[in-house]
């Protein structure tokens, strides 16, 4: 198993490449950044949640890597989050041992959901997962006295919230998509995109169809778990609400908007989103002043017509360029360019 | 000990709900019968109708004549309907009809982002609180013994047996019907056959659409509604579709039913809290043993 790993990252990662250089520096950026910005608030609410979204947003993109859609995800967040948290809470455990364990008890979870249902239809699957996470909210509701997930608590912190945990959800957020790019690079992941790309031909060529797609699963459910985990550390507090429909929507909005199944387009899309999540309310009240009064309904219009706006942009991005935003830059640097070339001719 | 008449309430109000997921399954079921499409912001369609209907009655219901005769409120079904299976039409040819042909993904994420359209949409218009459309025949009921039945769950028994009934005349005796019936087996034979494609994937959606616009005017006449009301009834007429069988409304009817009848009969055994719970339970039990639904075709692939 080691030296297929290091064979992997042998053959896969290239460190004379120019990718290579960006990864570099969009980690230095990564490192560096919060260390510039210094406010509390923006490294706990925007920059450690990108950091937590871009694992989860990558583990939604891997599941979409192999064809498949999870409308649920929120289960496994909710599943990580409130294992781990409990495993520190009541067993008194070190939270970084509770961040495994849930991550483990998620890929189980999702293990025995994909065992029902790899063999259906890409649409069957998104509807039993969601089934499954309503489910899920459910059972938290019910136990509610072993549990106490209605009222939430507050979980044992691996590192005091703030530039630590940051760095703690750096260091996971790295490896994490580090490993899914390994996934993506490897013999799995050529399978993963056969099947995606003409699951017939996939079958014909000898590639167990089923297998993959609940290893798919597994690997998607396992680091959803662990992006569950770290959530809880990040807001350092977990309820019921975890597992909203939100939830599930967010990394799926993430992984379109950024670029889907591609590496980057995760990463990118987490940025965006929760960016745009933690900055576009300061235009509230300035949207309730030039046009609040055209929705008498609403004593503050500005979130509806933010989400609104989102949900518009988000479906004329799927029209206009459905392989995201990392597509269209290439497409206007080619445009610069040839204009640049008949500009010298 | 055991409540036999709230068993039977239970049981009445099942057929009730269930009827409502009837219509919604069933106009889910036409779409992607023929246009091969996943539409998940189906139940969004409903909490339009709700509303349409809703705002219609209420404006209608300022006409002391109107409202005293009830016909504000017939009126407003009328009028959701017309309006919803417009807002089907434009729906279609400015988003599905650009993706048609696609991966199959790119139309459930586009109906994904629709549901926040609308529901955005809807809370700007009319607020987040809940609202209820007020009936006719508020209050009303019929005993029969121990048990009793409200006016309102007749009403929309009866609408949706008369809607059921146009829907099946309409696909059997008329020409659209056949075209429809014809895309729906094979589209590309169709075309040959002189089929205006373009007109049927519009009149389908226009006619799915329409129908979950009834489905909400109803609804809204029998339980209080908000704009985050469509979420479940779409995973819910999805699951029905599945018990009961691709492209056969017969199959959608009793599927829906039993739907209907499961989740009041859990709502009354557990409580509340196992309302969605229970029914998605029943629905992923059905996928594991018997993936193709109880009647239906085949969901395997």
């Amino acid at each position: 198993m080691k030296t297929s790993i290091l064979q992997a990252i042998k053959l896969h990662v290239d460190f004379r490449s120019r990718k290579f250089q960006i990864v570099i520096i969009a980690l230095a950026i990564a490192a560096i950044l919060p260390l510039i910005i210094g406010s509390e608030y923006v490294i706990s609410e925007v920059l450690t949640p990108i950091l937590i979204f871009a694992i989860y947003a990558s583990a939604w993109n891997l599941l979409a890597y192999s064809g498949q859609a999870s409308l649920g995800h929120a289960a496994f967040l909710g599943i990580g989050g409130f294992v781990s948290a409990l495993i520190g809470v009541k067993l008194g455990l070190p939270p970084l041992i509770g961040l495994f364990v849930g991550a483990i008890f998620a890929a189980t979870i999702g293990l025995l959901i994909g065992l029902a249902c790899v063999r259906l239809k890409t649409w069957f699957l998104a509807i039993v997962t969601f089934g499954f996470s309503v489910i899920a909210a459910t059972l938290f509701t019910q136990f509610d006295t072993a549990i106490g997930g209605i009222l939430g608590f507050a979980p044992k912190l691996i590192a005091p919230s703030g530039l630590p945990l940051y760095y703690v959800a750096f260091a996971f957020s790295a490896m994490s998509i580090f490993v899914i790019y390994l996934v993506i690079k490897s013999k799995w992941g050529l399978s993963f995109r056969a099947i995606h790309q003409n699951e017939q031909e996939a079958k014909m060529i000898g590639i167990n169809v089923a297998k993959y797609r609940l290893l798919a699963f597994v690997i998607s459910t396992f680091f959803a778990g662990l992006a569950g985990g770290l959530y809880v550390q990040s807001s350092s507090y977990i309820d019921v609400s975890i597992f909203g429909l939100e939830h599930s929507l967010e990394p799926l909005m993430m992984a379109v908007i950024g670029g889907l199944a591609t590496i980057e387009g995760p990463i990118i899309g987490a940025t965006i989103i929760v960016a745009i999540e933690s900055y576009l309310p300061t235009l509230d009240p300035l949207l309730r002043s030039q046009v609040g009064f055209l929705f008498p309904s609403v004593s503050n219009a500005g979130p509806y017509l933010r989400t609104l706006g989102l949900g518009i942009f988000f479906v004329a991005m799927i029209i206009f360029a459905p392989k995201g935003i990392t597509s269209i830059i290439p497409k206007i640097t080619s445009y610069f360019k040839t204009n640049k070339k008949s500009d010298k001719s | 000990m055991f409540d036999l008449s709230g068993l039977t309430n239970a049981l009445i109000w099942g057929v009730a709900t269930g009827c409502i997921y009837v219509l919604l399954a069933t106009g889910l079921n036409i779409i992607f019968g023929v246009m091969k499409l996943v539409n998940f912001a189906h139940g969004q369609l409903l909490m339009l109708g709700a509303y349409i209907a809703f705002a219609a009655s209420t404006a209608l219901g300022l006409n002391a004549y109107l409202s005293a005769s009830g016909i504000n409120v017939y009126l407003s079904i009328i009028i959701a309907i017309g309006s919803v299976a417009l807002v089907g039409v434009v729906l279609e040819r400015l988003t599905f009809n650009r993706v048609r042909g696609k991966e199959k993904l790119t139309e459930i994420f586009i109906s994904l982002g629709l549901i926040s359209v609308f529901e955005n949409a809807v809370i700007l218009w009319q607020g987040f609180g809940l609202h209820q459309t007020v009936s006719p025949f508020q209050g009303l009921k019929v005993s029969l013994g121990s048990v009793s039945i409200s006016y309102d769950w007749l009403f929309a028994v009866a609408s949706v047996s008369v809607i059921l009934v146009f829907l099946l005349l309409m696909m059997k005796k008329t020409k659209i019907g056949l075209a429809i019936r014809a895309t729906s087996q094979k589209s590309n034979v169709a075309v040959l056959m002189g089929v205006n494609i373009k007109k049927v994937y519009i009149f389908t959606f226009a006619l799915g659409a329409a129908l979950a616009g009834a489905a909400g005017a109803l609804y809204g006449m029998i339980f209080s509604f908000d704009p985050y009301v469509g979420a479940f009834p779409t995973i819910k007429a999805f699951a029905i579709i599945i018990l009961g069988g691709f492209g056969s409304i017969p199959g959608a009817v009793i599927g829906g039913l039993l739907y209907g009848i499961a989740e009041n009969t859990a709502v009354f055994f557990l409580g509340g809290i196992w309302r969605d719970a229970i029914a998605f339970a029943m629905l992923i039990i059905v996928l594991v043993i018997r993936p193709t639904g109880i009647f239906g075709e085949k969901g395997e692939e």
